[in-house]
């Protein structure tokens, strides 16, 4: 099993300090899912994190990474 | 808390603690009169339903509105894993409890039997439910 990282956090304060639970509003997720994304303990749907992606205007692989362990 | 978590304590606190009271009602009254558990458990189905909804109806006017949102993935997750554990428990149960002639007459045992299993399924998901929200997910 590998493991999925992603910046979410960082990427939310580089787009003026967005809170979680405006993320969670434009993803239609609630501000606890946001949450246990970021810290990873949830892994999102495929289209979850697309639609996270288009909030930062940036390809999937630039917000989440896998790596093997 | 979330909105979710905070109906799945109220499921499993209303369940528990109304539940709780009928069967020890039932045991203390069966010898004497063991047709009289049908009033008792009407009376806790109605009891649970009341309690359940005054509560649900109390959170919902202390959420913020921008939290009431309708179920999300994550959740419908967590419902589902917990509908599975609590469905695993109840087949256990429900195959251990004929094994061992847990619904042999008197129809009150067997009937009380049957209600206390889904009462303990009923408990083990909101239970399953509270952990995955209390874990993140």
């Amino acid at each position: 099993m590998g493991t999925i990282r992603n910046d979410i956090r960082r990427l939310r304060f580089e787009h003026g300090e967005m809170t979680q639970q405006q993320l969670a509003e434009r993803i239609g997720v609630t501000r606890q899912t946001v949450n246990a994304i970021e810290q990873g303990k949830y892994s999102p749907s495929l289209e979850a994190a697309f639609r996270i992606a288009v909030v930062f205007g940036l390809p999937l692989e630039d917000v989440f990474h896998y790596s093997r362990d | 808390m979330s909105f979710r978590e905070k109906t799945a304590w109220i499921s499993l606190v209303s369940t528990a603690g109304i539940y709780a009271f009928y069967f020890w009602s039932v045991l203390h009254a069966a010898p004497s009169n063991p047709d009289g558990y049908v009033d008792g458990l009407l009376g806790a189905i109605v009891a649970l339903v009341v309690v359940q909804m005054v509560l649900v109806v109390a959170v919902s006017a202390m959420t913020p509105r921008k939290e009431m949102t309708p179920r999300d993935e994550r959740e419908e997750l967590i419902d589902l894993k917990a509908t599975r554990v609590a469905y695993a428990g109840l087949a256990s149960s429900v195959a251990f409890a004929c094994f061992f002639g847990a619904f042999d007459p008197p129809i009150i045992f067997g009937t009380n039997s049957l209600l206390f299993l889904l009462v303990a399924a009923e408990i083990l998901r909101s239970g399953c439910q509270i952990i995955q929200y209390r874990r993140g997910g």
